[in-house]
């Protein structure tokens, strides 16, 4: 944040380049192209990752880089870098503090009674396009957090995947700097990681839950073996897809989980226009998708 | 609610002779609204702002506001009007005005963030009648803005009894309908009800008060009730609510007064509500403009 306004400085981005309606354009590009959805109250964020690309490609004014975004012949490599722009160093552990909580009070309490009704006491959450690690590791401290106190005599497990393997690697070595672990609560901290020099890696009690794996989620017979899961995330993986990859990929996330499931994406991520099978779900402060089971009543959209 | 109760109540709130009183500048700035935006009389609501220092030094500040970013100072109430624009000055009139119904010692709630709800959900629910085609989209903004008004009834009429109300709410994170029915057995819907009949507030405003929890047969309610009713969940999912965590899941399309709306206004079946809701955020701080500039000392 610091960064993204000192940028700004840097920029000489009065406040008159900030209200340019062309960014209002940009922010629509954005969300029809990858569903990410940019708030008014926080484009300073889009202008400052926006001024990035514009310096990277010349581009002097909003209006000319738009150009870039929608005329251009390499327009579709620059929205690419523009979204990696969007999603690069958001990555940290206990990012998303609105989907945590809506996990710890909602989701999983409410799996836990269905489940319980079957006899079934364990839970499978699967962290698709997982990068480096820092969402399955969430996934498993929290679910081991419960499992140690409202959900005794429960197990889980974590299933990581991601395209890249070095990326992989990476996640399986569990090691964050600080700036990674920044929002982890401390009594977190203290249970789940050891210092290592300036880092700080996470414990095996908490690895030996998660499964780390390479998957192309673009890869149908792969997907179609996923099967069982509880609650998928899937964070800004589905927005470098085109339409009909992105339609394909969630109806295998569909499969895979079993009703009642919950699907996560992005926070301010949508579906819309992409699948009618989920049902769009508001918690505090963030939504999430979720698969009705058969006796759900239908409803209309969304 | 019974009409029994209903009656009990209404003798007990009317014996108190701490009944909210109506604010003087409500009367004529709700005449002076009731009609469509290009006809309002900009002289007219800049004579209502001038009738009271506090909201006329109001206006002055926010129209030189970081928000506003003028590089001249606004000094005349007109010029800060100008700037403004009808719709927040009007924002700020109401605001101002309902907020000295109760004297500054009886609130039980913390008042600015019983304005970031009220003030949140009015906008929700005037920008959901736009977008669904609903005609009287200003008196979606009012009853937005009015709905919770049995608040301010129950601050000061049970002013103990509801200050365990509230703790109880946020203590077992239920909703404060809920806590009221447990530890009062009446509703601010109730008591709501009772004072918008007694400031005479038009029919359909007083019935969005008294339902908008509870709204059973949305037929009887009619599109305005259901547009309270969930223009008021979807700020409490969203951070203009009452500042405590509520545990659960909505699925809106399932919403009883969604599906009714969706039969009044079949293109509420194509809104992106995914992004209509993240849109949200963007009032937020809209709302917490206003509020600091209501509140500041
Ligand atoms: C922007 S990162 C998001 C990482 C993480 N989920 C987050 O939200 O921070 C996108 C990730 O998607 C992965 N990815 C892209 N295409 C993929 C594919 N076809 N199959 C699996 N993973 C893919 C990339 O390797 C990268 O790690
Ligand atoms: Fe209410
Ligand atoms: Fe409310």
């Amino acid at each position: 944040m610091s960064n993204d306004s000192t940028m700004l400085k840097d920029e000489q981005l009065s406040v008159e380049s900030l209200t340019d309606p062309v960014w209002i354009r940009i922010r629509d590009l954005i969300y029809q192209v990858s569903g990410i959805y940019q708030a008014e109250n926080k484009f300073y964020l889009l202008v400052s990752r926006c001024s990035r690309r514009m310096k990277a490609v010349g581009a002097r004014t909003p209006r000319e880089y738009l150009e870039f975004l929608t005329a251009r012949p390499n327009r579709d490599a620059e929205m690419r870098n523009l979204l990696n722009e969007i999603t690069i160093g958001e990555t940290c552990l206990f990012r998303s503090m609105p989907q945590i909580d809506a996990l710890r009070k909602v989701v999983i309490p409410s799996l836990a009674e269905a489940k319980k009704k079957f006899s079934f006491t364990k839970l499978r959450f699967w962290s698709a396009g997982c990068s480096t690690g820092e969402e399955p590791y969430t996934l498993a401290m929290i679910l081991l957090e419960e499992t140690q106190t409202r959900l005794k005599g429960w197990t889980f497990e974590v299933i990581a995947t991601d395209l890249n393997d070095r990326s992989i690697a990476k996640a399986q070595e569990g090691i964050y700097n600080d700036y990674a672990v920044r929002n982890v609560p401390p009594e977190f901290m203290k249970k789940y990681f050891t210092p290592v020099g300036s880092e700080f890696r996470v414990n095996d009690s908490v690895r030996s839950f998660i499964s780390f794996n390479r998957l192309n989620m673009l890869d149908d017979s792969k997907m179609l073996f996923m099967r069982g899961i509880d609650t998928i995330f899937c964070c800004n993986v589905l927005i470098y897809f085109d339409g009909k990859s992105k339609t394909r990929t969630v109806e295998h996330f569909y499969n895979a989980l079993l009703p009642n499931g919950h699907f996560f994406l992005g926070h301010s991520e949508s579906l819309y226009g992409i699948s009618k099978k989920f049902r769009l779900v508001h918690f505090p402060g963030t939504t999430a998708y979720w698969k009705p089971s058969e006796s759900t009543p239908k409803a209309g959209a969304p | 609610m019974k009409t029994e109760t209903l009656d009990r109540l209404r003798s007990r709130i009317s014996g108190i002779d701490a009944m909210p009183a109506i604010p003087i500048i409500l009367r004529p700035l709700l005449r002076c609204l009731d009609q469509p935006a290009e006809q309002i009389d900009v002289n007219r609501i800049v004579e209502l702002v001038s009738y009271d220092k506090s909201i006329a030094a109001q206006c002055v500040r926010m129209a030189n506001s970081a928000l506003f970013g003028r590089s001249h100072p606004v000094e005349s109430i007109r010029t800060a009007v100008l700037n403004l624009g009808m719709w927040r000055v009007r924002d700020l009139l109401f605001s101002n005005s309902l907020s000295q119904v109760i004297p500054a010692n009886r609130w039980v709630v913390d008042p600015s963030v019983f304005w970031r709800h009220s003030l949140g959900c009015a906008l929700v629910c005037r920008r959901f009648a736009e977008i669904i085609g609903y005609p009287d989209t200003e008196k979606a903004y009012l009853a937005g803005l009015l709905h919770d008004i049995g608040v301010l009834v129950n601050c000061m009429i049970v002013p103990n009894e509801f200050r365990a109300t509230v703790e109880k709410a946020y203590r077992e994170h239920i909703p404060m309908d809920e806590a009221e029915q447990a530890t009062l057995g009446f509703t601010h819907s109730d008591s709501g009800r009772i004072l918008a009949e007694a400031w005479k507030i038009t029919p359909d405003l007083v019935q969005a008060i008294e339902l908008h929890h509870e709204i059973g047969d949305p037929e009887r309610g009619g599109p305005l009730v259901a547009l309270v009713h969930l223009s008021d969940l979807l700020c409490r999912l969203r951070d203009l609510g009452y500042g405590y965590y509520e545990p659960r899941q909505i699925d809106f399309a399932n919403e009883p007064g969604w599906l009714y709306l969706v039969m009044q206004f079949p293109n509420l079946a194509e809104l992106d509500l995914a992004r209509f809701t993240f849109t949200l955020d963007e009032y937020a701080k809209e709302v917490g403009e206003l509020v600091s500039t209501v509140f500041a000392a």
